[in-house]
């Protein structure tokens, strides 16, 4: 699996590289432009076929709307296309809400975003879930995320 | 810990007291004037005069702890106030009659050949002139503070009728750095806010830090692993382990009044129930079916029963069931959203967050759900607990720039009170008293 991601990275990132030849030489100064690793560049592609990483839900509700359905339909795309990537959904609750609601609402979010995903034939081991409660700031939402295999800590785990 | 009691304590009644203090106007400060002269000791020469300076900073422990609560005003201490040791149990009543006040706590620090201290303390009605509650302690000297916490928590029993909340602990969530990046560990104090101390690093994101009822182990949920779980700490030996193994998303962990389960809620899919699981682990017991969140249970102080949030009507309201998790039934019925319940030590009352549109505040309700009552103004309080004299609650406030804090509030109306703390905190709990 980790063999695969590089190789669909070293693709989707070589025009990046071809435009800045430079990059190549040791020992030259720090780039201007932030070199994106191989997981950044595939979760960049991953957002932009798929029409976009995140959905948003209503104040107290996991319901998926049509928007969303959107979204992940074009995340299910994405990910045929791609089977030995795995994503993690991570839920988010209504800042507004008690600590433990909060919790059980971004779960449940990430839930019902993850079984669309796999009613749109994707394989359950390909997505996992967790919920970020209200401890991260921003609107009531859910957000995959193209998961780092290659042996570096996950992005967006601990915190 | 090492306090011991070596005398049994003999606390009397004291509802006379307690009886007068409520006829006054409802609302205005009922409190009850409590002298505390300097406690005195038995010893002589240079002994004496050690043990002298050892009981002036235990009388100005029991001052500090006493002058926390709505319900007693202790007149300041004063070293001019000497008495003599047989005077301990022979307090001059006219004298603090003439001071106006209504309360009187002796006593004495007296060395031991084994160097350790005696320490006793006596309550007494002034006005009726009579012996209300007396309890003494062997103590190590390192224990002073702990010691003259007892004899608070004495005074304050034989005066209100409840237990005392001095001798106990308070755990909460540390937050440093920004509030796009808030770096969390669980913090623990003694509730008079001493021996501070962080049980986590601060590599990850930690929650709902909650003390078994005498404050020896403690439940909080981590993200560790990547999702939230529940894991638990000995805090005598520091040990942590994950409350359940596996990877299941785990929270809102609370302890059995008798401190051997702990109930919990766990993700099933996009279902949220509650369980209980023995607090040496084993296989936990599923309490509640509901395709809607449940969550946020907790035992009643028998532990018969269990108070839980539930979204099943649509919007979170408080229910009540068995501790089996038979006769699930519903005591609120309001616009409103009812939150984050826990149900008072002494069983009567339920504190909540009430919710509505973005605001929250702190309330009580009787445990039948009736007699509804909002403490605080909100408009971003959350997160109540109980103090062991179920008078007064802890909880967390979220001020306009996003930094929660720690605030008290009593039940007699008085305006909540900002605790200090080190940094910004929040989801705090409060214990009983410890052993």
């Amino acid at each position: 699996m980790r063999k695969q991601l590089f190789l669909i990275a070293a693709l989707i990132a070589a025009p990046a590289s071809a435009q800045l030849p430079f990059l190549t030489k040791r020992g030259a100064p720090p780039p201007q432009v932030p070199v994106q690793s191989p997981i950044e560049v595939m979760r960049a592609d991953f957002g932009a076929q798929s029409g976009g990483t995140t959905v948003y839900f209503s104040p107290g509700s996991a319901q998926l709307t049509q928007q969303a359905r959107t979204i992940l339909t074009g995340q299910a795309a994405w990910l045929r296309q791609h089977p030995a990537v795995a994503v993690r959904v991570e839920g988010h609750g209504d800042p507004t809400d008690t600590r433990d609601h909060a919790l059980a609402l971004g779960a449940e979010r990430a839930a019902e975003a993850r079984d669309y995903l796999i009613l749109l034939g994707i394989p359950s081991a390909q997505v996992s879930t967790m919920t970020w409660g209200k401890e991260r700031p921003g609107p009531p939402s859910a957000t995959t995320i193209v998961q780092d295999l290659s042996g570096a800590p996950a992005v967006a785990a601990g915190g | 810990m090492t306090v011991k009691a070596f005398r049994t304590a003999l606390v009397l009644a004291s509802g006379l007291l307690a009886a007068a203090a409520q006829a006054q106007q409802p609302g205005a400060p009922a409190a009850t004037v409590i002298a505390i002269p300097p406690l005195t000791t038995p010893d002589t020469g240079a002994k004496g005069n050690q043990m002298l300076a050892i009981a002036w900073q235990a009388t100005q422990l029991i001052e500090t702890d006493l002058r926390q609560t709505s319900e007693l005003m202790p007149l300041s201490p004063d070293r001019k106030d000497y008495y003599s040791y047989p005077e301990v149990t022979a307090p001059s009543f006219p004298k603090w009659r003439d001071r106006g006040a209504k309360a009187l706590v002796t006593g004495f620090v007296q060395s031991r050949p084994d160097g350790r201290y005696t320490v006793g303390c006596y309550v007494y009605d002034v006005e009726k002139g009579r012996e209300l509650a007396r309890k003494g302690f062997a103590i190590a000297p390192a224990d002073l503070r702990r010691a003259a916490h007892k004899c608070s928590g004495l005074a304050y029993q034989a005066i209100t009728g409840s237990p005392g909340m001095f001798d106990t602990r308070i755990t909460y969530v540390a937050e440093t750095g920004s509030p796009a990046a808030r770096v969390k560990r669980v913090a623990m104090m003694d509730s008079d806010g001493f021996n501070h101390k962080y049980l986590t690093a601060g590599d990850t994101t930690v929650l709902t830090p909650r003390l078994s009822p005498h404050a020896a182990r403690l439940a909080y949920v981590s993200f560790q692993a990547g999702t939230p779980q529940v894991r638990i700490v000995d805090l005598d030996s520091g040990q942590q382990r994950p409350l359940l193994p596996g990877n299941a998303m785990t929270f809102a962990p609370r302890y059995s009044p008798d401190g051997s389960n702990v109930l919990f809620s766990m993700m099933l899919g996009a279902n949220s129930d509650i369980y209980v699981v023995n607090a040496n682990g084993g296989a936990p017991r599923r309490l509640t079916y509901a395709p809607a969140i449940d969550t946020d249970a907790s035992f009643s102080p028998d532990g018969s029963k269990i108070l839980f949030e539930s979204d099943r009507s649509g919007t979170q309201q408080l229910y009540v069931m068995n501790a089996d998790g038979s006769d699930q039934r519903r005591i609120t019925f309001s616009v409103a959203a009812y939150s984050a319940p826990e149900w008072s030590p002494d069983g009567k009352l339920i504190a909540f967050t009430w919710r509505s549109g973005d605001t929250r505040r702190i309330g009580i309700m009787n445990a039948d759900g009736t007699g509804e009552r909002l403490l605080t103004n909100g408009p971003a309080d959350e997160e109540p607990s109980w103090a062991e004299s179920s008078r007064e609650i802890v909880f967390q406030r979220t001020d306009a720039t996003g930094r929660p804090a720690i605030y008290r509030v009593s039940l007699d109306g008085s305006a909540p009170r900002r605790m200090t703390i080190p940094q910004d905190g929040s989801d705090p709990n409060w214990s009983g008293t410890m052993d």
